[in-house]
């Protein structure tokens, strides 16, 4: 009698793999290092590229010398602020490089744009920094009166600076909340929903949309102030500066607070120039430069306020920079609301907008930062480039600079005070 | 009541056509660039609150240096820096807006680069800031930056082959018609045209997974799955 010799079971992942192979050759697609087998076998397995690197860059971030590990945070981080993954260099719990790898939320909004008429172009900026929505309504509408030679109607204009403050202050409102959440303290990012909350009511009642409000148009705005918005309004200005001030208490002098964020993270000014950091990221480094006061658009001409700024361009100093800009802010509304004058909300324009031939550059101070469009006319009805230049995407580039030496703890804490959002940085 | 729309509000006085905002005087910032920079810079047009030039691409180091370092001019902060396709038959630019707080003006570069070779010089030397606009512009343009030390792609996957904010790029909802990126034309109902679908270049899934008689066949037209076709661009 002979005993056969049973072949040894396979490994069900092998199975795996080599079913996924023969598919991935049947439809004509490559295979990964895995498939093939070879010197980086295994490397997607713990996201790693299975290739040879591409740049100097690369090599010198994915080579790993004695003692050195890398770790990915993200893309499904609870405080990666959205789909993001950080490839972190580290030496026991000591940071020495990170690579931000972007492009799991990438839309292609301006390709998209450029394939949709001018109003409609409208509706696709908005979910791009879902934070800043009216912001990112403004930028293209003012780049395409600009383009088209129109001019909003001075009332549309009050009524677009109005919206866009309580929009900044409700995102600078929920950065106070998720910085604090960043490291370990709950409490606060609920009373900054509860507050965020009544500003998204406020922007509801004037535009009928809660997140992605689609409310500026070109040539004006979509909606006059109504009564719900008014009395909304004068109801949250009786006690929003008590709120805020609570939300201090709770922060601001909260020891542990400070001593996580004071001294870490430290931007200077001339770095954060090179960096192509704006906004309050900016300002807090020292670097008076708000697109408000560099180029006035809209009515911010005709509007009192200093541009602030904060001494030392740590994450206590961009802390302290959104909870002055909220207070900006509503001082700004209340000129707003104290000199709104009477008139039309909106300009005649046609339904289809076709520009002459040309371009133009329009750029507004976002929550966080320079959001900037150019956009070229070739006299068709739909833009022949759009383009977006996200503050939150540039801002990224300074956690590989600021963030060797630090603790792997304090990486959310810094990255949350630049405030990233991820819908803008992937675009 | 009051919040439901009324009839469209009286059309605003000011006419299409009228010049827009407050003229800015750029006079002192234009005599400074004829100035400063020559005839390296080509073009100078002004609008509202720009004053744009004109370069080469090889100039475009030189031209920004000068605008940075000069006291006068005083443009330290790169703004922005996008790329901009003219179409097959024309060029590529690279457009950088920059800011000074001695101008009343954005000042806008226009860097001209070939379409048949699509090389600059990086400015990652001049701004640091400026690496993730040049992979963005190297991911979506296919813009090669000479110089630049990470010139990856930053949206899409590193194994992707096209570059989608070219003109000629065809976008998915043409994938019947044309070599898509990437797409699987099938996912499509009203692409099940088979025949047509062979014809189309580019289109590299197997028919005869689908049909039993039709001929196994690779790529048409040396097209490759996920290459830009160069044949036609979406019609506008």
């Amino acid at each position: 009698m002979t005993t056969t010799e049973r072949p040894p079971i396979p490994d069900p992942i092998d199975l795996d793999r080599a079913e996924e192979a023969r598919l991935r050759t049947a439809a004509g697609l490559s295979l990964t290092a895995s498939q093939r087998g070879g010197e980086y076998a295994g490397f997607e397995d713990i996201g790693l590229p299975d290739r040879p690197p591409q740049t100097e860059r690369e090599a010198e971030v994915y080579s790993l010398a004695e003692g050195e590990m890398l770790l990915n945070m993200g893309p499904q981080h609870p405080s990666t602020h959205g789909v993001m993954r950080l490839v972190v260099k580290l030496r026991g719990e000591v940071i020495v490089d990170i690579d931000p790898v972007l492009g799991y939320l990438h839309r292609g909004i301006e390709k998209l744009c450029e394939n949709a008429t001018y109003t409609t172009v409208m509706t696709y900026v908005d979910p791009m920094d879902y934070l800043a929505v009216m912001h990112n309504e403004h930028a293209p509408a003012m780049a395409f009166e600009k383009l088209y030679g129109i001019e909003a109607p001075k009332r549309a204009e009050y009524i677009r600076a109005l919206v866009v403050e309580l929009d900044r202050v409700a995102s600078h409102g929920l950065m106070m909340g998720f910085l604090s959440l960043d490291m370990g303290g709950l409490t606060p990012i609920l009373y900054a929903f509860i507050n965020r909350d009544e500003v998204v009511d406020l922007l509801s009642a004037i535009s009928g949309q809660r997140m992605l409000f689609n409310f500026f148009r070109i040539g004006g705005v979509n909606w006059d102030v109504n009564d719900e918005f008014l009395s909304r309004l004068g109801t949250w200005r009786s006690h929003v500066l008590k709120n805020i001030e609570m939300n201090e208490h709770l922060i601001t002098d909260n020891e542990i607070f400070r001593g996580r964020t004071i001294g870490m993270g430290v931007l200077s000014g001339r770095d954060a120039i090179a960096l192509g950091v704006s906004g309050p990221n900016l300002r807090a480094s020292g670097v008076a430069f708000d697109v408000r006061k560099a180029h006035p658009y809209s009515i911010y001409r005709e509007l009192e306020f200093d541009v602030i700024t904060q001494e030392s361009g740590d994450v206590y100093a961009r802390y302290l920079q959104r909870i002055a800009e909220i207070k900006q802010s509503i001082h700004l509304i209340d000129q707003i609301i104290d000199r709104m004058p009477h008139g039309p909300v909106q300009a005649q324009v046609p339904g289809i907008v076709r520009p002459r031939p040309g371009r133009a550059y329009a750029a507004v101070e976002s929550p966080r930062g320079l959001y900037s469009v150019y956009a070229i006319s070739d006299g068709g009805p739909n833009p022949y480039r759009f383009r977006m230049r996200d503050p939150s995407f540039i801002s990224l580039q300074a956690l590989p600079k600021l963030m060797p030496g630090h603790l792997v703890a304090d990486t959310m804490a810094v990255m949350a005070s630049f405030d990233p959002v991820m819908g803008g940085v992937d675009k | 009541m009051e919040h439901v729309r009324g009839p469209r509000p009286a059309a605003h006085p000011l006419g299409r056509g009228r010049s827009l905002t407050t003229p800015v005087a750029v006079g002192p910032l234009v005599r400074l660039l004829t100035e400063r920079l020559g005839t390296t810079a080509r073009g100078l047009w002004t609008d509202a609150d720009t004053v744009e030039i004109q370069v080469d691409g090889a100039d475009n180091v030189e031209v920004l240096r000068a605008l940075r370092d000069d006291d006068e001019l005083d443009f330290f902060f790169l703004a922005d820096a996008a790329a901009v396709d003219y179409g097959i038959d024309a060029h590529f630019e690279v457009v950088y807006h920059l800011y000074s707080s001695k101008h009343p003006a954005w000042l806008r570069v226009r860097a001209h680069v070939e379409r048949g070779n699509p090389r600059i010089p990086t400015i990652t030397g001049l701004w640091e800031g400026a690496m993730f606009h040049e992979r963005e512009m190297y991911d979506m343009m296919g813009i090669v930056f000479e110089g630049n030390r990470d010139l990856r792609r930053i949206y899409m996957s590193p194994d992707y082959r096209s570059f989608p904010q070219r003109r000629d790029f065809v976008l998915p909802d043409d994938a019947a018609d044309s070599a898509a990126a990437g797409v699987n034309p099938l996912e499509r109902p009203e692409t099940w045209d088979l025949d047509r679908l062979r014809q189309a270049p580019g289109v590299t899934f197997p028919p005869s997974e689908f049909r039993d008689d039709a001929p196994a066949e690779g790529p048409h037209d040396g097209v490759q799955d996920g290459e830009t076709a160069t044949d036609k661009s979406r019609p506008r």
